[in-house]
């Protein structure tokens, strides 16, 4: 019988929240693990060669490559274990942490981690998730992988395209298939407001003239072998199709930014809990799930807008993984009311410091001037006024919550409320 | 009253002097004018003899939609012209590719021709998958015949081609208060159809189906149902029949045929004229097409579409075998034998079908309304089902006859054919069944000009692609210590190694799309729908292709993922 090798903390995933967390663990001392599917690390990074990464981190615009490599620098330099190529094909519970089963070109392996961090980065929604109907033919892309041929594989997925759904990817998609000399004929979203960044609204549809129709969508496409239209109707305010009010595009591409998906199916195995608002996982405030001594951090945990941000919590996830001693958590339920999309963490972990809280917003819907306000027991602990608040820009708070007493029987409430200007 | 007067009074009353029937023999002809296809559909319907006593052939012209002409591929060149062959199979598809390799067992050549750029291409890839007991199936048709013969042969054949096949069987489940004390005695009846079947409590219903509705009062259980993947084993067919000597010949279409003296001297093909000895007829919703090039039509293919639903594997504990409810909408709709929550055999669910009539033998386009009508239908039987964990739909096309029933014969005016026509659901089931028999009906067809003798080479046995994600970890560090390409995962949701997308493009069925890629090894069938793997399968075809990414095709000719390089990227050239 083989010795299973042991770790302190395996890593899955070396985008740039497991790139983080590989090294902030391995900051704590350590023994780590970092896992990669594919050939390099950098994750989804390498394929965005846009820039305005690092902003907040960094103070300055880099592209995606760039600022992994800061990171990749450094994990080079440290005593993380890189395994690239790698695939975990199942875990498991056991005596002494979990044990995971690798696969790469070595053969099978199985290893053992007393804290897992995982950083398996987020899905994109597809055309059949969204209701697209009508024939199959090449020329449907998810923004991502039009992406992957444009600046990985350096081939044109389209001469003509629409672009459905106006998330970051596809309004960055939308920028660079016009700088390859592609016709984008339109963005269109079925939400009466676009669905990404203000700033790439800005930068990547109107520097370059390239419509947005809001209230429309996509709800058929056309083309036996290539795509040779798609049909695009008005929808009311539930997102329901208007009869009557359809009109056809002849195009060879429809290419969707219709939303991204936390990949949990190794969580999933492990029956960690789920948030149906984040579909990631429940955590606390130091990236740990409701399973003891499994971490999760970045796109994998809730789907972020910025780079940064992501980075910030596999920093969190790594150090606190890596400090993992199996103690008992005390934990409180943070309850946001209907106001918010999401909340990050879920949980409070009352074991663990509590004077600098960081958590994460979105609000359901386009405010004017908000209040935030969080109380315990119905005590407020924390304010904020924001002059606006918009789904799609993730807000980042940082609470003390040592100033009130609270323990398990406490109840922690957010809610968010327009004030008059 | 001769039958054609009771049908045109029929018609008269519905139609006025529109439509006529005519009788010629055993076949009813109508001949006419209406407005829609529909009308035309139902005026066929109209006709059609519930014991079969003879055959409809619908001639009436529908001006508004008529039947739209057959999509051929777009290549012409000189493949197989003045080629003989002793026996020319069309149609690729399960049935035609069961054939082939049933004739594989004699010392004769064969040509089997498949329009498509890839066998199963049709109603043979778009089905439940599922492996029917025989409920529902009149006795002394030719559907319940071959479906009982063929569901008999499911654990060898499967053995043989190295293609998984389970057992699971099929709940039929009842809700109406007084089934439990009429069902008892039906099993009878179905042993008696040679379909085993059991009565089972609602507790024990509930025992092996937890997830079920609780309404149920009891239920029927046929174990001989199964699950298989039906392209899977089409192509598992196709490629035992290749490896034992038949020639494929893919992106062929039949376009005409020569007959003299009532046989069939040449097949004119996109891709040259051939001659040959007997021809068979497995050509699926073009099977009365075919029938009539070879002046020996006696039936219409009226095509139904029908559309299932794939719900993530996450979402397949809820039903472990084959699950229908009866009484229910799905059971009633006319001709569509149901269908139900299907458990595949790959770990998802499949939900569905459901029956459309259509004047396109190949509309595969989805709607919203199939969908949602498939999944209102089924809902029913188990209460968690949930649209939301769908990851994918697709629409297939029946064949049927106006009869509802195969046609498997010899010709009747032509004397070198056979027909393996009409086949419908459950033409999955019977197709091991179909593909011996008339395997025969050819050799004996043949044997009156030739003597016909069996082929000591011939091997049933197929090497299946290894799926590594099933084996041991010791026989999957086995493998990858020989090929490293099967350490290499390459489809996350799937879990499918380089290894083996390279096994699928060099076997002896050609594939070199990433449709095909996918049909064989998976990558690309899971929740992400190849967003991850995609890009990845076509960098690898190309590779092992020799050929640039943007001649990489999805499926077929005119499919190509990507176009010209990038400006980057021609600067780097």
């Amino acid at each position: 019988m083989n010795k299973e090798k042991l770790y302190d903390v395996v890593v899955i995933g070396g985008g740039p929240a497991g790139l983080a967390a590989a090294l902030s663990a391995d900051e704590k001392g350590a023994s780590v693990l970092l896992i990669e599917r594919e050939a390099r690390l950098g994750g989804i990074l390498k394929q965005c060669i846009h820039d305005g990464f690092g902003l907040v981190r960094f103070g300055k615009k880099m592209a995606g490559p760039e600022y992994a490599q800061t990171f990749i620098d450094k994990i080079e330099k440290s005593k993380v274990h890189i395994s690239l190529l790698t695939f975990a094909t199942s875990i498991e519970k056991c005596d002494d942490g979990v044990r995971l089963t690798l696969v790469n070109c070595d053969g099978v392996e199985t290893i053992i981690a007393k804290s897992l961090v995982l950083s398996t980065g987020c899905r994109e929604r597809t055309a059949r998730q969204i209701a697209i109907h009508g024939t199959r033919p090449a020329g449907v892309y998810t923004a991502g992988s039009a992406q992957y041929y444009t600046n990985v594989l350096g081939y044109m997925p389209t001469k003509k395209c629409v672009i459905l759904g106006s998330g970051d990817i596809g309004l960055i998609m939308a920028r660079r298939l016009t700088l390859e000399g592609a016709t984008v004929i339109g963005v269109y979203e079925a939400k009466p407001t676009p669905s990404g960044l203000t700033r790439n609204i800005h930068q990547c549809l109107h520097d370059f003239n390239i419509p947005l129709y809001t209230s429309q969508t996509v709800t058929r496409v056309f083309g036996k072998e290539r795509l040779e239209a798609v049909e695009v109707t008005m929808v009311d305010e539930n997102m329901c199709p208007i009869k009557g009010t359809s009109k056809i595009i002849e195009c060879d591409s429809l290419i969707l930014s219709v939303g991204l998906i936390p990949e949990n199916e190794l969580a999933e195995s492990l029956n960690v809990a789920c948030d149906n608002r984040t579909k990631g996982p429940v955590c606390d405030q130091n990236y740990m799930t409701m399973q003891d001594g499994i971490f999760v951090c970045g796109n994998a945990l809730h789907v972020n807008d910025l780079v940064d941000y992501v980075s910030e919590s596999g920093e969190g996830a790594g150090k606190s993984a890596a400090q993992y001693q199996n103690e008992k958590r005390r934990l409180v339920e943070i309850n946001p009311d209907n106001s918010f999309l999401y909340v990050v963490p879920q949980r409070l972990n009352l074991e663990k410091p509590i004077d600098s809280v960081v958590m994460f917003f979105r609000s359901n819907i386009e405010r004017g001037k908000t209040k935030l306000s969080v109380t315990v027991d119905d005590k407020e602990v924390y304010t904020k006024i924001y002059r606006a608040l918009r789904p799609p820009e993730m807000e980042r708070i940082s609470i003390d919550f040592t100033k009130l007493p609270i323990d398990e029987k406490s109840v922690i409430k957010l809610s968010l409320k327009e004030v008059s200007k | 009253m001769h039958i054609v007067d009771q049908l045109n009074r029929k018609l008269d009353a519905r139609f006025g002097d529109k439509v006529r029937a005519q009788q010629e023999g055993d076949v009813v002809t109508l001949t006419g004018h209406v407005d829609t296809w529909m009308e035309k559909v139902e005026a066929g319907r109209m006709c059609a003899s519930k014991q079969r006593s003879y055959y409809i052939v619908n001639d009436i012209v529908s001006e508004k939609e008529d039947i739209l002409p057959m999509r051929v591929p777009p290549i012409k060149d000189t493949l197989l012209e003045g080629k003989h062959y002793d026996a020319v199979i069309i149609g690729a598809g399960i049935v035609g590719s069961a054939i082939a390799r049933e004739l594989a067992r004699y010392n004769i050549s064969i040509l089997l021709l498949e329009k498509e750029h890839d066998v199963a291409m049709q109603a043979s890839s778009r089905n439940d998958g599922m492996v029917h007991p025989g409920i529902d199936l009149k006795k002394g048709t030719q559907k319940q015949k071959y479906n009982k013969l063929g569901n008999e042969m499911y654990d060898k054949v499967c053995e043989e081609l190295g293609v998984p096949f389970q057992r699971v069987g099929q709940y039929l489940g009842f809700v109406q208060k007084g089934a439990k004390y009429v069902l008892p005695l039906t099993p009878v009846h179905w042993h008696k159809m040679g379909v085993p079947c059991k009565y089972v409590s609602r507790k024990e219903l509930l025992e092996k189906e937890p997830h079920l509705n609780k309404e149920v009062v009891c239920g029927l259980s046929f174990p001989s149902a199964g699950i298989v993947c039906p392209y899977n084993l089409t192509i598992a067919y196709a490629e035992n029949a290749v490896d034992n000597g038949v020639k494929l010949s893919l992106d062929t279409a039949v376009l005409n045929m020569n007959v003299q003296n009532g046989v069939i001297t040449s097949v004119v093909t996109n891709r040259g004229t051939i001659y040959p000895g007997v021809v068979i007829n497995a050509a699926g919703v073009f099977s009365d097409e075919v029938a009539q090039m070879a002046n020996d039509r006696f039936f219409s293919i009226h095509p139904r579409k029908g559309t299932n639903a794939i719900l993530d594997k996450k979402a397949a504990y809820q039903v472990q075998t084959i699950a229908s409810f009866l009484g229910t909408a799905s059971t009633k709709t006319t001709h569509s034998k149901g269908g139900g929550v299907v458990s595949t055999i790959d770990g998802n669910l499949l939900i569905g079908p459901d029956a459309v009539e259509t004047n396109d033998k190949e509309d595969y386009a989805t709607t919203k309304e199939s969908v949602a009508s498939t999944f209102a239908k089924q809902g029913i039987a188990s209460p968690l089902l949930k649209i939301p964990d769908i990851i994918t739909y697709f629409t297939g096309v029946r064949a049927p006859t106006y009869e509802e029933d195969f046609v498997i014969t010899k010709g009747r005016k032509t004397k070198n054919l056979v027909h393996a026509a009409g086949i419908q659901s459950p033409g999955l089931t019977a197709a091991p069944a179909i593909g011996v028999s008339v395997a025969k009906m050819a050799v004996e067809l043949l044997g009156e000009s030739k003597e016909v003798t069996l082929n000591k080479n011939f091997n049933p046995i197929r090497k299946a692609i290894p799926r590594t994600a099933e084996l041991s970890i010791e026989e999957r560090n086995q493998l990858i210590k020989q090929n490293p390409d099967y350490g290499v995962i390459v489809c996350r949701c799937e879990e499918v190694s380089r290894g083996e997308i390279i096994d699928a493009l060099h076997r002896s069925v050609p594939c070199d799309t990433v449709d095909g890629v996918k049909r064989r090894v998976r990558p690309g069938m899971g929740r992400c729908q190849g967003g991850f793997c995609g890009p990845l399968v076509t960098g690898i075809i190309a590779k092992e292709k020799g050929i640039s990414i943007d001649e990489v095709l999805k499926s077929g000719y005119g499919s190509e993922l990507v176009y010209n390089p990038t400006k980057e990227a021609l600067q780097n050239e």
